[in-house]
């Protein structure tokens, strides 16, 4: 048991790639969390694709004991925190159960809107940020630099950021010294009835859940009986511990820790991120203050390529919800593609990391459709409808309005790109709010359709900044725009699948060009494929994918006949990452196709 | 289930000489320019000890035709043909009017080496003219001329072997419907008794793969076919095969007999074997040592087997269609269950689903490829695979 003044609860708040998660892994290692056998690596990423993609999508902890300078023994619980503007909810929870936060810069690339937001995130919730540049032995660091630019962009002191490199080690101990002086220790009363935030729950195949808890007030261990305070439900305590990195059980978590508990709880609802655990007989008056749920933003179908597989997808995407509450999914029937599910995501990088893993990890073959946002829509009785599948959308004589959603983006670039990224943003159908010169920077907040962001905002943004500008984003309200269903269609029938909601005057373009990707996604076969583009009943672009004249091997007189099969094994190998539909075999990537249009400059 | 055979399919002998004077770009068949003098002696010593090995497995079974291919089996002379053939004679019983054909390439050809090779048992030629156009035979890396071409079919005739067949090639590099045409009509005016005209296929482990010639698009390969098809038909020639044209009477039995699922011994290097063990219930490919050193070293012995395989059901079914449907006239049923060992029934959902596509004709006795099903063959033939997991 460590008394509250020696405890420390943080977060590291960074870009990708701003060294975060090699800082923790110096943190580990100063602190002796792992032997040297077990330092694998960015300790912290422990999903492959987390690794692969270097960045973290889960909130998680480690809890260190480090001996400082004074000879004090601190207890240092880190919560981890995502990167990823898709998450950053998550961020505002991690934060929350912390009195502190390092904001880690890299000395070279400066600020980036991400780490803006995050950081004002925790100004809000009153955490002391501690300022620390990283990558100072890069011969490119600039701190002075830098400096300037936290003071300016974030408006918080920043002259006495310590300076480290997490590459080398250097100053990683000094890092920890100001850590302990500067953030504050936890207060709360050990006395007091039971609260305990859950910051983040996730399934275990072998424990159930898992809550990561902060203990705000009390203490809690093995074989009490805990109630969920906004279900009421009650359940009890299994075990207590504390990720060191490792798991490991202690006999109880009290105020200020930051930890595990399992218990039977089977379900991931059953114990929902934001909500408070107090105890059953000695209860808290009131729950803590929670988070927001998450909204799902970007809505998408996925249908198995096999219609067998559809159980397999549903169990699968079962398992994922278990560990990710912001996971959407109700069944989908789509004429083109039978039975699937409409799934909804906290925007594109989260939608990517779904299907990659369900495909990788559940072995699925996939058709994903283009993703899209929901739509507020007024009917001409008055009533309001979300749509969250273009498909879904009434038709056009029972519309009265069609109402998009519009984020206001917050992005930092420097000055020589500004005029790119305000020629996208214009192309964007953007509105100017804001622009400030902040340095060598340039911040530029911008109201944009959502829909406009989830197609391929993000990678434009970085292909016409050279990768320097950064981008933060929230949802702001919906608005009514003159929005159109562009429906395609293969041989004469609508493919439901295919169909995107779009700006008027952007669906000429969009129908035609939609309509020329088709005809060279789709491939040639035994009759004329007609692809047609079209908004209501009105044909908008057209173009042919001829028939293949024959198909068949001119040669083949007994003898070996291996190699004439492995030729019929590969076009019919083919033809499985294909969906027929009618009578036409259409390709996985020609119902992702809208995101490859309007690309060329 | 076993396979039910109440008769071994028809027996017919392939053989394999596997030199060339020179290797064409395009030819992914076991061919080898030699290194110095073919080993004629040794090779036709080898080719019989191949023979005698596989000889128990066929014992009493009668041959319907032989065909020595390559390579360049022109090569040979005619008296190693003859010890070649005496020897068939001997050990299997040749009858008097089975098919025995003898591939022949016109920059080869001595005079009046056909009357020889006929005289030693040879009745049948398939002359590997490719084109009349020196240009295009230039381009073929071909060894003859356009005149040696058209001296080898009179060669023929003189010889009295007017049971020849001309192999022609078209979708030549840079070639237009016209000259295609031209060549199906200079190759008419030859009067051979059978036509295989067939496309120009790039085979991937060739010269032609690894340095691609431009050749026609699939549109003017489309005209081209149009064009020569109703020239042979206007000509006589029936289609009967994706590429084989004939004369009344004058189809080549050889090939016919693998088309129909027929059982075959292959000797001579990296040839392939498929016999049906009837009383077994089995049918099971063989094939032999590829290299000719190889196999001239193994020949009398065990080694000379590179590797074999028995069919399984799911094989016997593709196998059969691969070849069967390959014919305009496709098959009739009974051939499915007598040279699969199996029902007709083991295919009927695959034939429905290709008649509904309209890719076949499901007839009471026979079953045929439509018109679609014959240009789309590899697409017909996809239905007959197993569904993969």
């Amino acid at each position: 048991m460590t008394d509250l003044q020696h405890i420390r609860n943080f977060s590291i708040i960074a870009h990708i790639d701003h060294g975060k998660s090699t800082i923790s892994d110096r943190f580990i290692q100063v602190c002796g969390g792992l032997t040297e056998r077990e330092m694998n690596e960015q300790v912290l990423d422990s999903m492959d694709l987390e690794r692969e993609r270097g960045i973290t999508i889960k909130a998680q902890s480690v809890s260190l004991h480090y001996t400082s300078r004074d000879g004090e023994t601190y207890l240092l619980n880190f919560i981890d925190t995502p990167g990823h503007v898709d998450f950053s909810y998550e961020v505002s929870r991690s934060l929350s159960a912390c009195e502190g936060a390092l904001l880690v810069v890299d000395a070279s690339q400066g600020v980036e809107a991400q780490t803006v937001a995050n950081c004002y995130t925790a100004i809000e919730q009153e955490l002391e940020v501690v300022p620390v540049l990283n990558k100072i032995d890069l011969p490119s660091a600039e701190p002075e630099r830098v400096i300037d630019e936290i003071e300016e962009i974030i408006g918080i002191e920043a002259h006495d950021a310590v300076q480290v490199s997490a590459k080398t080690g250097l100053g990683i101990e000094d890092l920890l010294e100001e850590l302990v002086r500067r953030i504050p220790p936890p207060v709360g009363d050990s006395d007091a009835p039971l609260q305990a935030l859950i910051i983040d729950s996730w399934f275990d195949n072998y424990l159930g859940v898992v809550c990561l808890v902060r203990v705000v007030n009390g203490r809690i261990r093995p074989k009490q009986k805990f109630t969920v305070m906004s279900t009421g439900r009650s359940h009890q305590v299994e075990r207590v511990g504390i990720f060191s990195p490792k798991m490991k059980d202690l006999p109880e978590l009290g105020t200020g820790d930051v930890g595990y508990l399992i218990s039977g709880i089977k379900e991931i609802d059953g114990a929902p991120v934001g909500d408070t655990l107090t105890l059953t007989d000695n209860q808290a008056k009131a729950p803590l203050p929670g988070f927001q749920p998450s909204q799902p933003r970007v809505f998408a179908g996925l249908f198995p390529v096999s219609s067998d597989d559809y159980e397999g997808l549903r169990d699968a995407l079962g398992k994922l919800r278990l560990n990710d509450a912001s996971l959407f999914y109700e069944p989908e029937t789509s004429t083109a593609l039978g039975f699937g599910f409409r799934c909804g995501f906290l925007g594109m990088l989260h939608m990517e990391i779904i299907q990659e893993r369900l495909e990788r990890e559940y072995d699925l073959d996939l058709i994903t459709t283009a993703p899209t946002v929901v739509y507020e829509v007024i009917t001409t009785k008055g009533e309001t409808l979300m749509v969250d599948n273009p498909s879904k959308l009434p038709p056009t004589n029972l519309v009265a309005e069609i109402r998009e959603p519009i984020i206001r983006a917050n992005i930092l670039v420097p000055q020589e790109y500004i005029g790119n990224v305000i020629t996208l943003c214009i192309e964007k159908r953007g509105v100017q709010k804001n622009m400030q010169y902040l340095g060598k920077q340039v911040s530029l907040t911008y109201e944009l359709p959502l829909s406009e962001v989830v197609l391929d905002f993000f990678d434009r943004l970085k292909s016409v900044s050279r990768g320097f500008a950064s981008l933060d984003y929230h949802f702001q309200r919906f608005e009514t725009g003159d929005l159109v269903r562009l429906d395609i269609m293969i041989n004469g029938e609508v493919v439901d699948a295919l169909a995107v909601i779009i700006h008027r005057e952007q669906a000429q373009i969009r129908g035609r060009e939609l309509a020329d990707k088709m005809k060279e996604l789709i491939p040639r076969q035994m009759f004329d494929v007609a692809v047609q583009a079209a908004i209501g009943n009105q044909i908008i672009a057209r173009t042919n994918v001829k028939a293949l004249r024959k198909n068949v091997t001119a040669k083949c007189y007994g003898g070996d006949v291996s190699r004439k099969r492995k030729l019929l094994e590969k076009q019919k190998a083919g033809k499985k990452r294909m969906k027929q539909v009618g009578s036409v075999e259409i390709p996985q990537e020609a119902f992702f196709a809208v995101l490859h249009v309007g690309k060329k400059q | 289930m076993l396979l039910s055979f109440p008769a071994p399919p028809p027996l017919s002998l392939y053989i394999h000489f596997p030199w060339c004077v020179r290797k064409c770009p395009y030819c992914d068949f076991n061919s080898h320019e030699p290194h110095g003098a073919i080993p004629e002696q040794r090779y036709i010593d080898a080719l019989l000890a191949d023979l005698q090995q596989q000889l128990p497995a066929v014992w009493g079974r009668p041959l319907e035709s032989v065909f020595i291919g390559g390579g360049t089996p022109s090569l040979l002379s005619p008296e190693a043909i003859e010890r070649l053939l005496s020897a068939l004679r001997a050990m299997l019983g040749l009858g008097p009017d089975i098919e025995v054909t003898l591939e022949a390439n016109p920059g080869t050809l001595e005079q009046g080496r056909f009357a020889e090779y006929r005289a030693a048992g040879i009745n049948r030629l398939s002359i590997g003219v490719q084109s009349f156009e020196d240009e295009k035979l230039q381009c073929l890396g071909r060894i003859h001329s356009r005149r040696e071409a058209l001296h080898a079919a009179e060669a023929a005739h003189a010889a009295g072997l007017e049971n020849f067949n001309l192999d022609l090639m078209f979708g030549l590099p840079g070639q237009s419907p016209a000259q295609a045409r031209a060549d199906v009509a200079q190759a008419i005016t030859l009067e051979p008794a059978h036509i295989s005209w067939y496309q120009l296929t790039i085979e991937p482990n060739t010269a032609f793969a690894h340095a691609p010639p431009v050749v026609p698009e699939d549109d003017a390969l489309w005209a081209i076919q149009q064009l020569g098809q109703e020239t042979l038909a206007a000509a006589g020639y029936v289609q009967y095969e994706v590429s084989a044209y004939a004369r009344e009477g004058r189809r080549c039995r050889h090939n016919l007999n693998y088309w129909q699922f027929g059982d075959y011994l292959g000797i001579g290097p990296g040839a392939h074997g498929k016999l049906t063990d009837a009383p077994q219930g089995r049918v099971e490919r063989q094939w032999r040592q590829r290299h000719p050193q190889a196999w001239l070293e193994s020949a009398a012995g065990a080694d000379v087997v590179a590797g074999r395989r028995t069919l399984g059901r799911e094989d016997l079914v593709l196998e059969f269609m691969m070849n069967a449907l390959r014919l305009r006239e496709g098959f009739a049923s009974a051939l499915f269950q007598a040279h699969t060992g199996m029902p007709i029934s083991t295919v009927e959902p695959a034939l429905r689903e290709a008649e509904r596509k309209g890719l076949l004709q499901w007839q009471l006795q026979r079953v045929l490829p439509t018109e679609r099903g014959h240009n789309y063959l590899n697409e017909l033939l996809q239905l007959f695979m197993p569904e993969e997991k």
